[in-house]
């Protein structure tokens, strides 16, 4: 499980240097050497631009994997400042952010960011804020369930005795608490929120071209299906290895942290 | 119990009106002038500004929002979902047309999930930390990492294109759903895996178990009376993330395989700007939602007496 | 000056306090014995307005209790504090949050009286022993100098040597501070050695309110006599021992 998260961390770093060490221009145009197999020069080949593959894949990390980090890191905050708000400020308030809650989670996530973003007209803004509005509930639930269940502790009845803001109660009190199972759910909707970039890349209404993004690079290739089907691989491949990482290291972390409560 | 159930109707009203609402909200602040979008839609040519001015009266949508909302909604409640702003034909029909190719896909996909899933699960549970068991989750964990579009792809690449022995595009015969259909079923299959299979074991390490094991309660008794039902609990309440998955994945593959049904409708009235359609999908996807999940909740608390009335 | 008038509590449907009547002046105590279940806690809560009274008022000096800026003493000490924050930062909450200046006398002298070391404030609660944290519970309630300070179940946490002496450093604070004392507890001999005025809590009502010299001699009330009788025959059996 260790291996995981060296994995996960691996891929991140790589999102990060990848357009450094990519070996051409990712929109660099090369049409005589279009749909080229893999060769020493080029490793993954060319698309049918004749753009290198591989270099679009590294660049295509920044998109996928940096887009993926951002929308999951929103609806973090998000989730969090809605679950807190509802555990906090009593039933009527309770009431209604979990009603809000649940008309988001009374849609199947991704199709309700496919209707978002294709209705919003395609480009990354909405792609942001299509997986972001889509993306923040599970974080509220389990802000909320935690902070319900800290809401009677000790410390939390003498913080609000001290005439301590709701505020610095959340900050000081609630966050700590709080942060081990966000983590847990955030590993989740990080490999969540990659899984909907990609998709929304190949339904068209993601990340637009030439920019390099894996569900994009996807539907690009899958026209040539025919002629080189390798091409439909590798952006495939680096979506599924990357989601397996972040869920496996998610599972580890969940492991850890069950285990560390189980004694007490 | 009575009390519960109003308490889940409620909600589920409240839900339903909020989705509407939002929906709403959103196509009225989609970009772009939506007369115009229509016009050129309906004409294909450039129109002048009398027609558009027209078409935006007839289509309510000069009122504002609430009139607007007013104007969709309360033909919504009898049942009338309004016409095509692109065609002017009836969306009723064609929704129905689109589901009835839909649903069988989910169904099949379902039961594709539950044929491999159900084996593998049981089997694996047999011995945890065995071979068998670690093939299994390590190809769960796999499976919920693989895009349905993916796999679809290279289903298509595999039995379509380099086997040649399976058709791929389109719906024409019962052979056309196989690979669709085998989509959608190997992603059921890796969440319901691992979920049956953490459910069994859980299961199984009841405290009181081994007490019946001493009184010479056969293994078999065990299984049948004691684990299955605890295991089947996790996996109601399953079903309602299985039914998104589902939605989900008929996007996906219906895109993939060319295939008409209510993912392709939705994706063709999202890029046509065909705002009633993508209303009409969404209210009746959010109600199917909303209904299962209202009848997974009751099952639940059926199911499992620990759960009370406490909190509706 | 703290008067409880005619207060009633619900929770649902069912009457947790009902019509009590209470006062208790500056410096000095007043202990509240019953059952568990009696309503101990529930009154201890209507008192800091942390749970909503369906009639009567509670006030401290004509105003609500919170304004006076009241303080606690919990029944279970370690869960009192933050387990990730250290034990300083909680005791001076009721500073912060007031954005109060620490009078770092005043912290040496509470410290000294309650036989806390300097280091172990920088520790966290589970670093250190129920009765230290329970000091440190003391600590953290007057180091805002409160005119009222409400104690639950103080020492029933602690083991019975512990309990003797954290009692009386109870006893010597409130006569250094002058603070009103409202303990609760199910602890009769405490209450007799320690407070003033003792009230019995039965089911949610007073049965009686005497001064606690003579409770122990003559209690008003049936129920009174009871709860004596069986306290100090416990009390007996503990002196043989």
């Amino acid at each position: 499980m260790r291996s995981a998260l060296a994995v996960a961390l691996a891929l991140l770093c790589f999102a990060l240097i990848g357009p450094l060490i990519a070996p051409h221009d990712p929109t660099a145009i090369d049409i005589p050497n279009r749909l080229s197999p893999p060769s020493a020069e080029r490793w993954l080949g060319t698309d049918a631009l004749g753009r290198d593959i591989l270099s679009r894949l590294l660049h295509g990390a920044r998109w996928s994997l940096g887009l993926a980090f951002l929308v999951s890191i929103l609806g973090l905050c998000i989730g969090t400042v809605a679950g807190l708000v509802a555990a906090q400020g009593g039933k009527p308030v309770d009431w209604a952010v979990m009603r809000v809650t649940d008309i988001f989670l009374a849609f199947p996530e991704i199709v309700a960011a496919v209707v978002i973003a294709g209705v919003l007209g395609a480009g990354t803004g909405s792609l942001i804020f299509a997986l972001t509005v889509t993306g923040w509930m599970r974080y509220a639930r389990v802000a909320r369930g935690i902070g319900l269940s800290l809401r009677s502790r000790g410390y939390v009845v003498q913080a609000q005795l001290a005439g301590l803001s709701s505020l610095a109660i959340a900050r000081w009190h609630y966050l700590p608490s709080l942060l081990p199972s966000l983590m847990v759910v955030w590993t989740g909707m990080f490999a969540r929120a990659i899984l909907g970039i990609s998709a929304l890349g190949f339904l068209g209404f993601g990340v637009q071209p030439p920019m390099p993004e894996w569900g994009t690079m996807l539907l690009d290739a899958r026209i040539h299906m025919r002629s080189t089907p390798l091409q439909m691989i590798w952006p495939g491949l680096a979506v599924v290895i990357c989601v397996l990482a972040i869920n496996l290291s998610g599972d580890a972390l969940r492991d850890a942290l069950t285990k560390e409560d189980a004694p007490q | 119990m009575i009390r519960v159930v109003r308490g889940l109707l409620l909600r589920a009203a409240v839900v339903l009106t909020g989705t509407a609402v939002a929906t709403f909200a959103l196509l009225w602040h989609a970009p772009g002038d939506p007369a115009l979008a229509i016009a050129i839609a309906r004409y294909d040519a450039v129109v002048p500004a009398e027609v558009i001015d027209q078409i935006r009266a007839e289509a309510g949508l000069d009122a504002g929002f609430w009139p607007a909302f007013k104007a969709w909604i309360m033909p919504l409640l009898t049942g009338d979902f309004g016409q095509s702003s692109v065609t002017g034909r009836p969306v009723w029909p064609e929704v129905t047309t689109a589901l009835s190719y839909t649903a069988p896909l989910a169904l099949m996909g379902l039961l594709v999930g539950i044929l491999i899933s159900v084996p593998l699960a049981v089997l694996a549970a047999q011995r945890p930390g065995g071979w068998l068991d670690r093939c299994a989750v390590a190809l769960a964990s796999i499976g919920a990492a693989i895009p349905a579009y993916w796999l679809g792809l290279l289903l298509v690449l595999l039995f379509a294109v380099q086997l040649g022995w399976l058709p791929a595009m389109g719906a024409r015969t019962p052979a056309h759903s196989i690979l669709p259909a085998l989509t959608l079923g190997l992603g059921v299959a890796a969440s319901l895996t691992r979920i049956l299979r953490s459910g069994l074991l859980e299961a199984r390490e009841q405290p009181f178990l081994p007490a019946f094991r001493r009184r010479g309660v056969s293994h078999r008794a065990i299984e049948r009376d004691h684990v299955a039902p605890h295991a089947a609990i996790p996996v109601v309440t399953i079903f309602g993330l299985e039914l998104a998955f589902l939605l989900e994945g008929a996007v996906m593959v219906e895109v993939i395989f060319a295939r008409p049904g209510l993912g392709s409708f939705l994706i063709n009235a999202i890029e046509a700007r065909d705002f009633p359609k993508v209303q009409a999908v969404v209210i009746l996807t959010a109600l199917l939602f909303v209904t299962v999940n209202l009848l997974i909740d009751l099952i639940y608390r059926a199911l499992d007496p620990r759960i009370g009335a406490q909190d509706a | 000056m703290l008067t409880v008038e005619h207060v009633s509590v619900e929770r649902g449907k069912t009457l947790v306090l009902e019509d009590i009547s209470l006062s208790l002046a500056p410096n000095r105590t007043l202990t509240v014995v019953g059952e568990s279940g009696a309503g101990k806690s529930t009154l201890i809560a209507a008192i800091l307005g942390l749970a909503p009274c369906t009639s009567g008022q509670i006030l401290w000096a004509g105003a609500p209790v919170r304004r006076c800026g009241p303080a606690l003493v919990m029944q279970e000490p370690r869960s009192a504090f933050n387990p990730v924050l250290s034990l300083r930062r909680s005791v001076m909450e009721p500073l912060t949050a007031r954005r109060a200046r620490l009078d770092d006398n005043r912290l040496k002298t509470l410290c000294d009286g309650l036989e806390i070391p300097p280091d172990l404030l920088e520790r966290r609660p589970a670093q250190v022993s129920i009765g230290q944290a329970q000091r440190v519970g003391i600590l953290r309630a007057l180091i805002g100098a409160p005119p009222l300070v409400l104690f639950d179940e103080p020492l029933s946490a602690l083991d019975a040597v512990t309990q003797k002496h954290t009692a009386r450093l109870i006893a010597d604070l409130q006569r250094q501070e002058g603070f009103a004392a409202l303990i609760v507890t199910h602890d009769l001999g405490y209450a007799a050695a320690f407070a003033d005025d003792i009230a019995v809590l039965r089911a949610g009502r007073i049965e009686e309110q005497t001064a606690s010299r003579a409770f122990i001699d003559a209690p008003q009330t049936d129920y009174g006599r009871i709860l004596r009788d069986a306290a100090f025959s416990l009390g007996a059996l503990e002196r043989v021992a």
